[in-house]
Order: structure tokens, then C-alpha cells, then sequence
């Protein structure tokens, strides 16, 4: 196998002061501090993932009605966001821009998805005559 | 053992689809036997059919696509024939027939001849405009390429064996549930779509990676030629949305083959939310076909007006502005759907604003000609002619943007006319356009002019004289898919239709014309220096055709139109640049994993379109282990020596120093 | 047009000729103004950036797949037509147990990646067997999940509801196995050839796919199961 990379002249550096990073890439980190990364992930998601269910299960007397769903999503996205930065490395950092920009498409993709399908339906169903009226209009 | 397939999925009873299938195997066969006594086995194998080079792979993605229009066009002409003849009458298509005819026109010119053509465009030129030497994933790129074929031949095979889908190039359940369309059709189109869209996806991350971290140095963003730009925004499209669709579709076979109930009108099924999701990827799709149609104009127009591209930072914030916009117009699609006036109101406005980012572009293309010096090149006739149409055809857009004016004219004709005025006038043109401004890019010779100039006016008259009358009846009432007509009112119209299409039809003849009589006249038309348009990007300091390295040294950009300002300061200095020290290049080795996958691909649709069960599991394993047997080679490269870089680059100077002394003889310099 | 010919240049030329200073244009020397220069502008990425970018794009595209089943769920949630209801499917041990064992597999697995950058093929090896055998666990768990429900008539046959359920939790459980087959061949690849480069790039890879899938669950605990056992 060659150790060349794509082209001779770019592996030096000499240009790149700080070059872009892979997703979940860090290469010039010891394997301390993934291990460090790894430990910290995994205590923040069972903290965050004992919370949603204690949070499930519990049925305390909420002092707001959706307070129950609500407390569930933040959790779900504290910890998605835990894994984002402990599993995946991404981070705020110039050498992580793309990435970041990617992620950012990715998410307002799934927010227009997700949110518009469910505008979309609910506003239609909405409009539907019930189904046991329909039944009645059929000769 | 072979599941539903029987003898009785052959049409021996009609004679139309046998006689095409028939006559079609009979070409395919001679063209297999043609290049088997000629003894190009080898040379196909070899430089094209494992080729990982983006250049042979975008020429293979152009003729599959030209071909498939071909095909698709076929479909057009019988269409419109039918509804010539069929008023009060019943035509010469029974309805089962014609409903398959107008489903695979719609499949085959969006999925196997737009897409393979934008696609076949993007990975000619992307990479030489880039100033690199290949996509991110050449291998890929080759599957991709394979997928998409795969997925042509299961569409073409439906026309031999068993039957395709008679439910529009939308298969809208509940009439695709397997309780109304229990034939294999709607199967045929589920994993015909499914296959190629794969390949689709697989391009797109290829191309987002590509334009995103493979650029020349110096390369900046805002230093990439315009029709990179547009790529970029189709592909991140693609990535976005073909999801959508491979989520959709996957949802609409689980209901077909094993009772779900995603989209019935049963057990709580939902048929609108199959408009919904599929929407959500059909609308971007249009733009992932138009947008690098508009990158095509923007390299054209700047070329042949002599100037650059006029607001080139508005261009790019308009591309980007589209590529967002695109994702929140979805559903003017449905306006009639009933989701209510505050639903509508906002997706017509958002329709609406969209507008203004194609408004903006069209500017910067009439003030990039305005002070050139505009040569009408062929090229430079179909993006006028673009233009022109589609202006009225974006303006019908608008219209129908309007949801109280699109429940009038819901799908009607007008609706028809209006979606062939944007994606004939813009993407096609487009593409026309492109083909012929990188034909010589990619082949070496120029297209014969004035057999082009003739196919641009007969297309232009001829799409102008079959979709005006469309509009009309639309206006008037007619619906669109109607296998005969009750009204003889609407006879003259749809007879002037006709003749539109007899119009068209001898553009076509003149393309297929200009082919032959360029081949015929390559030496004559012959391009030796790599610039016959006098271009201003990276691809045109190549030469015709370029080397499969592309660039013997990759370039060292230096400002916006990279090429431009290497050529002025050749031109000025009366010398090239110094010769650059070469160095082994390395390059992608060749690989028929593309090849074997779509097989697998092919067999396994196949497969389960028929529900031989035990195939498609054969062909599952398959595809496995040569995946596996791919993962484990263990040489990715090889180095092209020195002395080949260095003489095919010598060679490449000598043309242009060659040019350079006889532009000084002829005392053009100022 | 002759060969020589190259009208548009000339023409550029002449008028560079009338506007010494270009004024009216752009210039093109190198000491100008690098605009826009960012990430990038120093020619291709390094192998190892480009593969990994391609596959986080390839991961987002997979998440919008994702999306439509979450959405699809979301609208067919109350279509039960007269079936049974999500708080009926819901047994919350067995979904903590599904939860704790992705967790752990993310965690190995990100140990492994640890045990890759020190280039221990046997820490790496020992790592992702116990990420594939946790793995292998939330499948059963899954599986087991699905017969016990088709026991008692809960089938994807039943209703819209259900369509919508098995489609998202199976979509991810099939997400699952197949990274389970990936990472078997991934293992075999390690042990005979060794971190090789293209090696390495396939393990960063793997890892983004076992992380990314454990982010999916993260919704899927969360939306259908946490969020159904009040409902």
C-alpha cells in the first residue's frame, strides 16, 4: 500500500494550518482522551436516560398538563446532543465547520418534515368529516 | 418456483407492446452480436464498463439518458395521437394500455431521462471545473451509474414481461394498493424507482463530498464556477429528499406485499399522508433537474457574451436560496387536498417567493449579455430560447400558485402544459445546451452547426405549437389523462397539438442528423487546443478529450474564472507558463463491482416484482459477497509514471503555444 | 470559427488595453484579495477527512429516512381503528433493558475507536465483539418483543397505528442488524489485514453508523415508548 496521500504536495501541511476534521475524528488526540469522552457520554446519557424514565413511570402530579411530554423531548434532546459532542467529537471549533453545516441542513430537513407533515395532517384532519358521518351519506 | 410468473405475463394477445418488444430485443441483440464479431469485448470491458473515471461514467449517464428520452419521447407521440383521434371515439389504445403509456412517459423522462442526463452532465464537468482528477468515491460513482441502468432495464423489461403501472408517474394509493392494482405494474415501478434511486442518493453524498473537500488549491467557494454551485445544491437536494422517497415507497410495498396499512382507505390507513411524504420529495426533485440546467446557462451565457457572469455572489445566494425554499413548497402539489386556508395560504406564498430567486437569475442573465459581444452559438440559442419560455412557463407557475385560482385548474391540461413549459423549456434546453457546449470536451470535435441550429427551431416552434393549445383546453376544462374525449369542440386543438409533436419530431430527426454528419465530419470539426468556445473555466485548460488524469499538475487558482485569467496573461505575455515539474500521479484502478451490483440489483428487483422469494434472497447473498470480496482488495491505486504525465502535458503545450503563434501572425493581439 | 480564433479573449484584451488599471473589472494577479477563502482552498482533503464527511453525509440522509417514519408514526398515532393503543404495546422493563444495552454498545464502541488510535488490535477486537454481542442482545430483546405482541393478534396488519409502529421500530431494528453484519466483516478485516489506512476509515464509519443509530433510539424510546405509556 502506498503511503501517498491524494496528492504528494498536500500532505505536508504546509498550507493547511488547521485542517478539517472528519466527523467523529479526532486524529491528534491520545487514546486518554477518547477514553476520558467515552466515560463522560456514558455517565451523561444514564443520568439523562434514568431522568426520561423516571420521568415515564412515575405519574407524579405534574403542575402543568404536557409537562410530562415536554420534560420527555428536552431530555431526548439533551441527550442527543450528549452523543453529538462525547461520541461523535463534534464541536464548535473552525475545523468542524462542515460538519456542523451538514448537521444543520440535516436537522432543519427533519424539523420540515416532521413539523409539516404534522401541520399538514392535523389541519386536514381537522377538516374531514368524522368517519361515522361519512358512513351515514353512503346510500 | 417462480411465483406469479407464468407464460400468460407475455402479451402474445396485443400486438403493439409485443411488436416494440420484439423489435427492441431484436436491436439489442444485434448490437450485442455487432460488437461480438468486431471483437470490442475487451475495450468495452476495460474503458468503459469498469471505467471509475468520471468522464466515461458521465458519457455512459448521457447516452443512458438519451436513449430513455428516446423511449419516453415514443410514449409522447402516442399520447397525443391517441387524444388526436380518439374524440368521441375510442382511439387505437385501449384504456389498460394507454394508462400504462402515460404512467411510464412521466417514470421514464423524470427518473431514466432528465435524471441520467443532469446527473451524466454533473460528473463530466464538476471535477475538470474543480480542477481535480476525480469525484470523491469514483467507485461508487460507478455503482451509482450501474444502479441507475439497472433500474432502466427493469422499467423497459415491464413492456416484455407482465405489464407497468397504470396509476401516473405518482402511484397515488388507494388505487396502487394491491386491493385495486393487483398486477405486477405498480410492483414493476415500486423497485424500478427504488434501484435507481439509490443510485441517486449514492451520487448526491458523492457530489455534496466532492464540491465540499476536493477542490483545486485555491479554489475558494466563491472562486467556483457557477454551474459547481448549482451541482452543489442539486446534490444536497438529493440527500435531502431521495430519503423521502425511498421512505415513502418502501412504505407503500409493505401495504402491497404484506397487508400493512400505511396507506389504505381500511384499519386506519391514510392515503393523503402518501401525497404528503411524496410530495416532500417531488417538488425538490424539480429543482434538483432545473438547477444545474441553471448552472448550464450560466456558463453559457458568460461565455458566449464574452464577459463574466453578471452578479455571480447573487447567483450563488439565489441557487442557495432556491435550495432551501425548495424544501417548503411541497404542497402546492395537493392544494385541493382540503388541508384548509391557513395550510394553503402558506405554501402558496412560499410557492411565490421562490419565484424571485429564478426572477433574480434570469436578470444576471439578460445583464450578462448586455455589453457583450454575444456570439449565437447553438449552445447560446437554447438558453435564449430557454429564456423565452421559461418565463411564460414560470408565470403559469405563479398562477397556480394561487390556491383559488389552482382549484380551478387542478389537474387539467393547463397543469400539464404548464410543468412541460418549465421542464422542456428549462431543463431540457438545458440540457440540449450543455451537451452541445461539452460535446468537444468530451469527445474532440464539435457539433455540426447548422444541423443543431435547425434541431434548436423545431424544438422551439414545436413545443410552443403542441402546449399553447394544452393550455388552452385546460382553461376550457379538459382533465388530464383521458384515454378519449366525449367533446368534439376540443378537436382542432388537440389536432394542432399533434402537430406540434410532428414538429418536434423533426427536431429530433435533426439531432439524431447532426450526430451522424459531426461524426462523419470529425476531422473538419475537429477541436485541437482543448478551448473551442473560448471559455473562462478550469475545464476548457484540458485538452479535447482530456487525459484520465484530467490535470498533469492541478492548477494554482488565482482569482474568480480561473482559466480566464491564466489565458488573458498567456495571450498578453505571448508565452505559456513555465513547464511544471511533473510528478506519478495516482489514480483509481478500474472495478466491476459496479457492474456486478446492478446485476444483483436487476435480479433481485426482478425477483420480488414477481415474488420468486428464493431469488431474491440468492441475489441478497450475492450482492454480499461481492461486497465483501471488494472490501478485501488490497490495491486501491496506481501511479500513472512521470514520463506519461510529462508527455501528455508537452503535447497539451505544444497545441496551445502553437495557437498563441498563430493568433500573433494574424496580428489579433492588440 | 478557425482554430485560432478566439474572439472573446482578444476583444478582453483590447479593452484591458483602453482600462490600463481594470478599472471595470475584476483582477486576476495573485496579490489580490484571496475573498472567501476558507476550509478547503488549499486543494482536495485528506483521504481520511473525504471519507468520513461522505458518510456523515450518507448518516443525515439516513436520519431524513428516519424522519418520515417518525412523522408517519406521529399522524397515524390515534388510527388505531378500534385496535389496540401505543400504552397498550408499551412494557417498560423490556425497553430499558433495549435502552441499556445500545447505551453500553455505544460506549464500547467508542472504546474501540480508543483502542484503534492506540493501534491495539486486541483491545479494539475485545471492544467491538462486546459492542456487536449488545447489540446482538437489543435484537432478541426486539425480536422477542414482536412475538410476544404477534401473540397476542398485535400485528402490523391491524391497524394504521400499528403499520406505523412496527414500520419505525423495525426499520431501526433492521438498521441494527445490518451494522451487526458490517461490523462481523469488519472484525474479520481487522484481524487479517490490520489497520491498514482504508481499514481505519471503515472503522471511523462504523463507529458514526453505531452511534447515529443509537441517537435514532434516543427518539424512539423517547416519542413512541416513554411518551405512549401516559397516552
Amino acid at each position: 500500500m502506498s503511503e501517498l496521500e491524494y496528492d504528494p504536495g498536500l500532505s505536508t501541511g504546509a498550507l493547511d494550518h488547521h485542517a478539517d476534521h472528519a466527523p467523529g475524528d479526532e486524529p491528534e488526540e491520545s487514546a486518554g482522551h477518547w477514553v476520558l469522552n467515552a466515560n463522560l457520554g456514558l455517565g451523561f446519557s444514564l443520568i439523562l436516560t434514568a431522568a426520561a424514565f423516571w420521568v415515564a413511570v412515575s405519574h407524579v402530579a405534574w403542575f402543568w398538563g404536557p409537562a410530562a411530554p415536554v420534560a420527555l423531548i428536552v431530555l431526548a434532546i439533551a441527550q442527543m446532543g450528549v452523543h453529538l459532542v462525547f461520541f461523535l467529537h463534534v464541536t464548535t471549533g473552525p475545523d468542524n465547520t462542515n460538519n456542523v453545516l451538514a448537521l444543520a441542513f440535516g436537522i432543519l430537513v427533519v424539523f420540515l418534515i416532521v413539523v409539516g407533515s404534522i401541520w399538514i395532517m392535523n389541519h386536514l384532519h381537522h377538516n374531514m368529516m368524522p368517519a361515522d358521518q361519512l358512513m351515514q351519506m353512503q346510500p | 418456483m417462480f411465483g406469479k410468473l407464468s407464460w400468460s405475463a407475455i402479451p402474445f394477445d396485443q400486438p403493439i407492446p409485443l411488436i416494440t418488444s420484439l423489435a427492441l430485443v431484436a436491436i439489442i441483440l444485434g448490437v450485442l452480436a455487432l460488437i461480438t464479431v468486431k471483437g470490442w469485448w475487451p475495450y468495452l470491458w476495460r474503458e468503459w464498463i469498469t471505467s471509475v473515471d468520471h468522464k466515461r461514467i458521465g458519457v455512459m449517464y448521457c447516452l443512458l439518458g438519451s436513449v430513455m428520452l428516446v423511449r419516453g419521447f415514443a410514449d409522447a407521440i402516442m399520447m397525443r395521437t391517441q387524444q388526436a383521434v380518439a374524440i368521441g371515439a375510442m382511439g387505437y389504445l385501449p384504456p389498460e394500455h394507454y394508462d400504462q403509456i402515460f404512467s411510464a412517459h412521466g417514470t421514464i423522462m423524470i427518473f431514466f431521462a432528465a435524471m441520467p442526463l443532469v446527473i451524466g452532465l454533473m460528473n463530466f464537468v464538476t471535477p475538470l471545473q474543480l480542477g481535480v482528477r476525480d469525484v470523491a468515491f469514483p467507485t461508487l460513482n460507478s455503482v451509482s451509474f450501474w444502479l441507475t441502468a439497472s433500474g432502466a432495464l427493469l422499467v423497459n423489461i415491464s413492456l416484455f414481461v407482465g405489464e407497468f403501472a397504470r396509476t401516473g408517474w405518482l402511484p397515488y394509493p388507494p388505487l396502487s394498493e394491491a386491493a385495486y392494482s393487483p398486477g405486477v405494474g405498480v410492483d414493476y415501478y415500486l423497485w424500478a424507482v427504488q434501484i435507481a434511486g439509490i443510485g441517486t442518493l449514492m451520487t448526491g453524498i458523492n457530489f455534496v463530498t466532492t464540491v465540499l473537500k476536493m477542490r483545486c488549491p485555491g479554489m475558494t467557494y466563491l472562486r467556483m464556477p457557477m454551474f459547481c454551485w448549482t451541482t452543489l445544491a442539486a446534490s444536497l437536494l438529493i440527500v435531502a429528499v431521495f430519503p423521502i422517497l425511498t421512505a415513502t415507497l418502501a412504505m407503500l410495498s409493505l401495504d402491497r406485499y404484506f397487508g400493512w396499512h400505511y396507506f389504505t382507505n381500511t384499519a386506519g390507513g391514510n392515503p393523503m399522508m402518501f401525497m404528503n411524504l411524496i410530495w416532500a420529495w417531488g417538488h425538490p426533485e424539480v429543482y434538483i433537474l432545473v438547477l444545474p440546467a441553471f448552472g448550464i446557462f450560466s456558463e453559457v451565457f458568460s461565455t458566449f457574451s464574452g464577459k463574466p457572469l453578471f452578479g455571480y455572489r447573487s447567483m450563488v445566494a439565489a441557487t442557495l436560496f432556491i435550495c432551501i425554499v425548495a424544501m417548503m413548497t411541497w404542497l402546492h402539489h395537493f392544494f385541493t387536498m382540503g388541508s384548509g386556508p391557513a395550510v394553503n395560504t402558506a405554501f402558496g406564498i412560499s410557492t411565490s417567493i421562490i419565484a424571485v430567486g429564478t426572477g433574480v437569475k434570469i436578470y444576471n442573465w439578460i445583464f450578462t449579455m448586455y455589453g457583450g459581444r454575444v456570439r449565437f452559438t447553438v449552445p447560446m440559442l437554447w438558453s435564449l430560447g430557454f429564456i423565452f419560455t421559461f418565463v411564460i412557463g414560470g408565470m403559469t407557475g405563479v398562477l397556480l400558485a394561487v390556491p383559488p385560482a389552482d382549484y380551478l385548474v387542478h389537474n387539467s391540461m393547463f397543469l400539464v402544459a404548464h410543468f412541460h413549459n418549465v421542464i422542456v423549456g428549462g431543463v431540457v434546453f438545458g440540457l440540449f445546451a450543455g451537451l452541445d457546449y461539452w460535446f468537444p470536451k468530451a469527445f474532440g470535435f464539435r457539433l455540426h452547426e447548422g444541423w443543431g441550429k435547425a434541431a434548436f427551431w423545431f424544438a422551439l416552434i414545436g413545443f410552443w405549437v403542441t402546449f399553447t393549445p394544452l393550455y388552452m383546453l385546460g382553461l376550457e376544462g379538459m382533465t388530464r389523462r383521458l384515454q378519449h374525449i366525449d367533446i368534439p369542440e376540443w378537436a382542432p386543438l388537440l389536432r394542432i397539438s399533434l402537430l406540434g409533436v410532428g414538429i418536434l419530431i423533426l427536431g429530433a430527426i435533426c439531432q439524431v442528423v447532426m450526430l451522424v454528419v459531426s461524426i462523419l465530419q470529425r476531422d473538419k470539426l475537429r477541436d485541437l487546443t482543448g478551448d473551442p468556445w473560448d471559455g473562462r473555466s478550469l475545464e476548457w485548460a484540458t485538452p479535447s478529450p482530456p487525459p484520465f488524469f484530467n490535470y498533469a499538475v492541478m492548477p494554482n487558482v488565482e482569482g474568480e474564472e480561473a482559466y480566464w485569467g491564466i489565458k488573458l496573461r498567456a495571450i498578453e505575455t505571448q508565452q505559456l507558463s513555465p513547464e511544471p515539474t511533473y510528478e506519478p500521479i495516482e489514480m483509481p484502478v478500474s472495478s466491476p463491482v459496479g457492474l456486478y451490483t446492478a446485476f444483483f440489483a436487476s435480479v433481485m428487483g426482478f425477483s420480488l416484482i414477481w415474488q420468486i422469494w428464493w431469488l431474491a434472497g440468492l441475489a441478497l447473498v450475492g450482492a454480499y459477497v461481492g461486497f465483501v470480496v471488494f472490501a478485501w482488495r488490497d490495491v486501491h491505486e496506481f501511479h500513472v509514471p512521470v514520463e506519461e504525465v510529462a508527455r501528455a502535458d508537452r503535447a497539451r503545450r505544444a497545441a496551445r503555444g502553437a495557437q498563441l503563434e498563430r493568433l500573433a501572425q494574424q496580428g489579433a493581439i492588440p | 470559427m478557425t482554430q485560432a480564433d478566439l474572439p472573446a479573449a482578444i476583444e478582453t484584451l483590447r479593452r484591458v488595453r483602453e482600462d490600463p488599471h481594470r478599472l471595470g473589472h475584476r483582477g486576476h494577479d495573485a496579490e489580490g484579495p484571496v475573498e472567501g477563502a476558507g476550509h478547503g482552498a488549499s486543494g482536495p482533503a485528506r483521504k481520511r477527512i473525504v471519507v468520513g464527511y461522505g458518510f456523515w453525509i450518507f448518516l443525515l440522509s439516513d436520519i431524513v429516512m428516519f424522519s418520515c417514519f417518525f412523522a408517519t408514526f406521529a399522524v397515524q398515532r390515534s388510527a388505531t381503528a378500534g385496535g389496540p393503543t401505543v400504552s397498550q404495546l408499551v412494557d417498560i422493563p423490556r425497553v430499558g433493558l433495549e435502552t441499556l444495552a445500545l447505551l453500553l454498545s455505544s460506549y464500547t464502541c467508542g472504546l474501540s475507536f480508543a483502542a484503534t488510535n492506540a493501534r491495539s488490535k486486541l483491545w479494539t477486537q475485545v471492544f467491538l465483539l462486546i459492542t456487536g454481542l449488545l447489540g446482538l442482545a437489543f435484537v432478541g430483546l426486539e425480536v422477542q418483543e414482536f412475538i410476544s405482541l404477534a401473540a397476542r393478534g398485535i400485528t402490523p396488519q391491524r391497524s394504521g397505528f400499528l403499520s406505523a409502529f412496527f414500520g419505525l421500530v423495525g426499520l431501526h431494528g433492521l438498521h441494527v442488524t445490518l451494522a451487526g453484519v458490517w461490523l462481523a466483516t469488519m472484525m474479520a478485516q481487522v484481524q487479517i489485514k490490520g489497520f491498514r489506512r482504508e481499514i481505519v476509515h471503515r472503522l471511523i464509519c462504523f463507529n458514526l453508523f453505531w452511534h447515529a443509530l443509537d441517537i435514532v433510539w434516543i427518539g424512539i424510546f423517547t416519542i413512541v415508548y416513554l411518551m405512549g405509556s401516559g397516552a
